[in-house]
């Protein structure tokens, strides 16, 4: 199923499989830096409440995302 | 001299090799962004050689003006021709992230024909988990010699030593990669990654465990508000005992010293304005020492970015970071440890705008002030059947006043700002949890000291001997209200007006510049009531007596919770910032706002209060 990074919640995994327009080029690159790369694993780790940013897990490196980032990076999860 | 750079990605331990290598002061810190200043120390071993360490950025590409001011600073650096070699830090535990930054370095000092040494941090790490790198493979792949380092344990660092003194060390650089474009860096360094970097899961069990408890919705505020907790009593309470020492030590000094000046001028300037003006600055080392202690804790433990995580979505609705939370309540105490905590808003505008809201926190020398105006105007009386005392309710209210105001003030000029839009995004790097290395944490508590000593001090020094002067001559200090401040109070009178306040007050408001608490015992020597500062019962009395109306005192509360009229806090203010300009501008305009808006208040109350 084809959804957002933002859209994962805690224990979720998804493969990365390219970012929507709405972000900027800048920051499409600096997250590919990081490892955020078309075809790289994701996973949820932490999905705190009140739309606090989330814990994402890529390689062996941990990072958190807010919504302003996350929904902007499509993700292809298993799920039906 | 000769020179060498030391660069890294943020969190790949850069600034604990750079004590290890130096044995310098240098912070070692857990959160991204920390190395702000380029420090620089020669090599342990190697004197011949100096070390500096460059802030860390994720890529030579930037996107924020800081890691612009970064990247510049690097390139401008290799153009030297004292800078003979670059050694370059990577996490090997974490190839994804650090790779492609590698990869540029690498490229930039072919470009410059400087030697690059790559250091392969975090192998104790690897060896734990049993894995391997090929660091030979990697090594031909990206064109430099890497060396395997841990730079906390110190293994292999006596390696990385020699071959920086290996003078004889040809600089061998890959040719080919002097024309490669970023995007074809960025392709290869994810392919390397893949093909070098460990494989299975390095991430430690209880990192997981730690941020399931810590990131909890229900726990983790629990655990949050604990923290804080501590942290405010750490400059409220722990510092009060260190701080009563300086002003004991410097009491006695002066008792000591005093008698044994001859004239009466010299002892008045001596006891006056000389130990007064060390002790209005070295009074906060303490609480500077503490805050930097527990602060540095949080962030080389790894807690600082989870903190920054709780608290970036309410904060951003005013136009501020998650990172600004622990700058502002470091403020509730005082906004000098709280402007030096602002450092870590790695966001050049949030730490602007974080600098605009520390001055409205409620500090603690504006509690007197409070104490001294609630006490003469509100009756002490309770209401809701005994449950809520009037005083309490007043001082609750106007703390939160200066809090509440401080976030309107960063949501709208955020707002208002051109880049409102154009900020960098919440990305932030959470680092494993670790154990905060002692020494070096109460180096940097020492250096942070000193810096505030050496920076700040001549200034507040230079205000309090200017007051003294003014409030000494020409009597001899034998009637502050015959004295030139006093005469000035006069002139300035109409000014204080139309707050319904004489001379008295305008005089008492005009030493408050020193520190805000200063008002209360100037109010008390106007009153001809000596050590008002200490009780203040006769003053309350005396206010009352003179029949000021409710109305000056709420305007005189609103004017203190919004004037930013702290000495200290301005001469730090522009060190820290960088920026006399914004020190002025934030002191002329919270005191325009604090002046209308008091007589604004001033006739509101008087209509209500007839």
């Amino acid at each position: 199923m084809s959804t957002s990074l933002w859209s994962l919640r805690a224990g979720d995994r998804g493969r990365i499989t390219g970012f929507d327009d709405a972000l900027a080029e800048t920051y499409r690159i600096r997250l590919m830096e990081l490892g955020f790369h078309p075809g790289e694993t994701v996973a949820c780790l932490q999905a705190p409440a009140f739309g606090a940013p989330k814990v994402f897990r890529v390689s062996n490196t941990v990072f958190s995302l807010d919504n302003e980032v996350a929904t902007h990076i499509n993700v292809e999860t298993d799920a039906a | 001299m000769s020179k060498v750079i030391l660069i890294g990605s943020p969190n790949s331990g850069k600034s604990l090799l750079f004590n290890r290598l130096t044995g310098l002061s240098q912070k070692v810190a857990n959160f991204p962004g920390i190395t702000v200043d380029v420090a620089t120390g020669k090599l342990t071993g190697a004197p011949e050689l100096s070390l500096m360490d460059f802030p860390g950025t994720y890529s030579l590409q930037p996107i924020s003006g800081e890691e612009r001011v970064a990247t510049e600073y690097f390139t401008r650096a290799l153009d030297d021709p004292e800078v003979s070699q670059v050694l370059c830090l990577v996490d090997i535990t974490r190839l994804e992230k650090s790779l492609y930054f590698t990869l540029q370095v690498v490229r930039e000092c072919a470009r410059h024909g400087k030697r690059v040494l790559v250091v392969a941090n975090m192998m104790d790490v690897l060896k734990r988990h049993d894995m391997s790198v090929d660091l030979q493979g990697l090594a031909a792949d990206i064109g430099a010699p890497i060396l395997p380092i841990s730079a906390r344990t110190g293994e292999g660092l006596e390696t990385v030593v020699a071959e920086l003194r290996n003078s004889s060390a040809e600089v061998r650089n890959n040719p080919a990669l002097v024309e490669t474009p970023d995007a074809l860096l960025r392709g290869n360094a994810h392919q390397l990654a893949h093909k070098y970097g460990p494989r299975g899961d390095l991430l430690v069990k209880t990192q997981a465990r730690l941020d399931a408890f810590f990131l909890h919705s229900a726990l983790g505020g629990f655990a949050f508000f604990g923290i804080m907790f501590l942290l405010f009593q750490s400059i409220f309470t722990w510092a009060a005992p260190a701080m009563d020492a300086v002003e004991a030590g410097l009491g006695a000094l002066a008792d000591w010293l005093v008698p044994m000046i001859g004239p009466q001028l010299a002892k008045d300037f001596t006891s006056d304005a000389i130990f007064s003006g060390i002790g209005a600055f070295l009074v906060f080392v303490p609480q500077i020492f503490v805050l930097t202690f527990v602060i540095g804790l949080l962030e080389d433990s790894g807690y600082m970015a989870r903190a920054a995580l709780i608290c970036h979505k309410p904060l951003r609705l005013f136009g501020l970071t998650g990172k600004s939370f622990i700058p502002m309540l470091s403020g509730v105490a005082c906004a000098i440890p709280g402007i030096y905590a602002a450092r870590s808003v790695d966001s050049p505008k949030k730490r602007l705008l974080t600098y605009m809201a520390i001055p409205l926190m409620p500090c603690s020398a504006r509690l007197p002030v409070y104490t001294l105006l609630i006490a003469a105007f509100i009756p002490n009386t309770t209401a809701l059947g005994g449950l809520v005392g009037l005083q309490g309710l007043a001082m609750f209210c106007t703390y939160f006043f200066g809090m509440f105001t401080g976030l309107i003030v960063t949501g709208l000029v955020s707002r208002t700002r051109e880049d409102h839009y154009t900020d960098l995004p919440f990305v932030l790097e959470m680092p494993p949890y670790r154990l905060p290395a002692l020494p070096p944490l109460l180096r940097n508590c020492w250096n942070r000291c000193r810096h505030f000593i050496t920076k700040a001090g001549a200034i507040i020094f230079t205000v309090t001997v200017v007051v003294w002067f003014l409030g000494y001559f020409p009597n001899y200090g034998a009637d502050l209200g015959e004295s030139w401040l006093g005469q000035i109070g006069r002139v300035v009178e109409p000014l204080f007006d139309p707050l319904g306040l004489d001379w008295r007050y305008g005089v008492a408001i005009m030493t408050s510049f020193l520190a805000r608490e200063v008002f209360v015992g100037t109010l008390g020597t106007m009153f001809g009531i000596e050590g008002a500062d200490e009780n203040m019962v006769p003053l309350v009395d005396q206010i009352q007596a003179s029949g000021l109306p409710l109305a000056s005192g709420v305007a005189l509360l609103f004017f203190f919770a919004i004037a930013l009229m702290c000495v200290s806090t301005l001469a730090i203010l522009a060190r820290e910032s960088g920026s006399y300009r914004l020190a002025v501008k934030l002191f002329l305009a919270y005191g325009a706002m604090a002046y209308l808006g008091a007589i604004g208040v001033f006739q509101l109350v008087s209509l209500f209060s007839g």
